[in-house]
């Protein structure tokens, strides 16, 4: 790791957000770090915890692994309590995202990356809106807000559940006025009446009327998150706000009726249940794979003698 | 059918081949099948089981055997030697009842106890020592254990009943077929006979003894067949909890209450700004930061925890105690590093 002669410490900046993060943050849903040594060529070491089997992003990507409705709910809660206690220790993320919630061999899920974490904004310090990953980015700074608080972390931690649920990237764009174009078609065109001081933002431009849209209708939201159920689309359109002053916070998004109504959540080990079983069906297909083609399911040609192919044999 | 077995080359599969009941031979009907009956273990073919046992229970056609068989019990037999398959059928039966895991126990002392009686039991029951008996506290021991695990259906009033009836229970069970006052006088007299052996020395010492020691409480104990030194009590399931969304973290403050807000000069212009409002930045967060770097302090006091610390490197005598207090001071970051926030 080099050197940076910028700061003080002479650590890069990331691994000391991280250090300091993770230092203070003890919580079964976030990753633990275990210790911190440096060694004579000047890097650091951080020794995380061991998280086998993958991250979020992999898991809805495995078409292998089957999840139902109970463990997306699951998910949600864990990844929704390490948001919690994160912000209950005033500490935003600020890179919430489904390949940054890694899964223990447990089954429970764990935010890692602190990478770009920080602690709360005094009054008048301005923060960098150059944070989170674009798909995963709330309006205010996709509008260059530098004043903004943790609700910022509630927008991508929505994204996230409803990527699991549809198993595909909820708001994709190749780039950041397009992430702006889909979020606008999505919620609506903000204005001042919907978010009040918006126009104050520097990226903001007063929509014309001919171009304001006016979002998707529930029947869309019902019909793409069917996964979530009624209370699920609930919540998280309520994590979806434009306005972040709207926006659910941390709280309000725990004490939601989403997680006390039916299904309850699954337990930890029936998701590690599922998880193995996904990734065995996959790697047992890929050996199949392997072999060569493997052999014909079922069909009339079965009990035929297959045809010796020598084509692959000439070079 | 003297003729096939007496040529040279049949006289190895000759025993396996013919059918004691039916004396056919396979050389006659290839696809002749063996079924067993997991009574008596006597061998015959499939057609003779359809032919005997297809009006209802019938007595094993073998010569001198006694026990009444039937049809549905029949079934192919998995070992080649039959003694092996009826230790087989035995052992899962005995298994299937006396269930308990090492996590059952409070020790490893008093699990392998309970693996010993298991093992005396089901050598019992393969070598035909105290049938009967062992049979009877199975049973007990079983209905015992279910009686324990569904609280809620009504105990057996077997279990309630006078443990000096011994064989009850055992009897009703024998009860079936033409043979049944035969089987019951010669079940009287086996019970008497084993009931001599028991007091004796016939059981292993630590049932024996278990068996003594259920026979003096059975006044306040219903007799459950076996009793287990060192065998915890049944809990039932772990009863799930109230769902809590926090996860059982609670951050209430001890020393201070927060206010909605603040009237503090400085603060003045921030709280208006419009640039603040857009982005979302509230200043109730900043509050609740703020009062927590300054509170958070109270009522952690690091003398103790240094004393503390000290005491137990102390108590464990550790050699490596400077650097690894060294390593200490270097995981916690210092506090006077002042950096400008750049971002």
């Amino acid at each position: 790791m080099k050197i940076n002669p910028e700061y003080k410490d002479g650590i890069q900046l990331d691994a000391y957000r991280e250090i300091k993060c993770l230092q203070e943050l003890r919580h079964p849903n976030i990753v633990q770090l275990n210790s911190v040594f440096t060694t004579k060529d000047q890097t650091i070491s951080l020794v995380l915890e061991h998280l086998p089997l993958g991250d979020l992003e992999e898991l809805w990507k495995n078409k292998d692994i089957l999840y139902q409705a109970p463990d997306v709910k699951a998910w949600a809660l864990m990844l929704s309590q390490a948001v919690w206690f994160c912000h209950a220790n005033h500490i935003l993320h600020r890179d919430i995202k489904g390949s940054n919630v890694l899964i223990a061999a447990d089954g429970t899920a764990k935010l890692a990356d602190f990478g770009l974490a920080r602690k709360f904004a005094d009054p008048g310090r301005a923060m960098t809106f150059l944070v989170i990953t674009r798909f995963y980015r709330p309006p205010e700074l996709l509008y260059e807000a530098t004043h903004y608080s943790a609700k910022v972390d509630i927008w991508s931690t929505a994204c996230v559940i409803a990527e699991l649920c549809l198993r595909d990237w909820f708001l994709p764009s190749d780039t950041d006025a397009g992430q702006l174009s889909i979020v606008t078609e999505t919620f609506g065109t903000p204005t001042e009446e919907s978010w009040p001081g918006v126009s104050k933002l520097s990226k903001y431009v007063a929509p014309e009327n001919s171009n304001k849209t006016r979002g998707r209708p529930m029947s869309w939201w019902r019909e793409r998150l069917r996964l979530l159920g009624e209370d699920g689309v609930d919540m998280v359109r309520g994590m979806l706000r434009l306005d972040p002053k709207k926006r659910f916070n941390a709280d309000e998004v725990l004490n939601h009726r989403y997680w006390t109504n039916e299904p309850k959540p699954s337990r930890a080990e029936e998701l590690m249940l599922r998880i193995e079983m996904g990734k065995a069906e996959k790697r047992k297909r890929e050996d199949e794979r392997k072999r060569g083609g493997a052999e014909v399911e079922s069909g009339r040609a079965d009990k035929v003698a297959r045809k010796l192919d020598f084509g692959s044999m000439r070079k | 059918m003297s003729k096939p077995s007496s040529r040279p080359g049949a006289a190895a599969s000759k025993d396996g081949d013919i059918c004691p009941v039916c004396k056919s031979s396979r050389y006659l009907n290839p696809n002749m099948k063996f079924l067993v009956n997991p009574e008596c273990y006597h061998k015959m073919c499939e057609s003779c089981v359809d032919r005997i046992f297809s009006h209802g229970p019938a007595p094993c056609p073998i010569a001198g055997c006694k026990y009444t068989l039937r049809k549905p019990r029949f079934r192919k037999q998995t070992f080649e030697d039959l003694k092996v398959e009826r230790e087989v059928d035995i052992r899962r039966r005995v298994a299937s009842i006396l269930n308990k895991q090492e996590s059952d126990f409070t020790g490893l002392k008093a699990y392998n106890d309970y693996l010993e009686t298991v093992e005396e039991t089901t050598w019992n029951l393969i070598l035909g020592v105290d049938v009967d008996a062992t049979n009877k506290r199975l049973k007990l021991w079983e209905d015992a254990q279910r009686a324990e695990r569904h609280s809620s259906v009504n105990r057996p009033s077997a279990l309630q009943g006078d443990p000096s009836a011994p064989s009850e229970s055992a009897h009703v069970v024998l009860k079936k077929g033409n043979l049944q006052r035969k089987v019951q006088t010669a079940g009287n007299a086996k019970t008497k006979t084993t009931a001599k052996t028991d007091s004796s020395n016939g059981t292993p010492e630590p049932a024996a003894h278990e068996a003594g020691a259920g026979r003096t409480d059975a006044a306040k104990k219903p007799d459950t067949g076996f009793s287990f030194a060192g065998l915890k009590a049944y809990t039932g399931p772990p009863k799930a909890k109230p769902f809590d969304p926090y996860g059982g973290y609670d951050f209430a403050f001890q020393y201070y209450t927060l206010q909605p807000d603040y009237t503090v000069e400085w603060l003045a212009k921030p709280k208006v700004d419009p640039e603040n409002i857009g982005g979302g930045w509230d200043i109730a967060d900043w509050y609740g930061c703020a009062m927590f770097d300054a509170f958070s302090g109270l009522g952690v006091f690091i003398g103790d925890e240094v004393a503390e610390k000290e005491r137990l490197e102390h108590v464990s005598g550790d050699g490596e105690i400077g650097t690894r207090r060294a390593a200490d001071a270097a995981m916690v970051p210092t506090g006077d590093v002042i950096m400008d926030d750049v971002f």
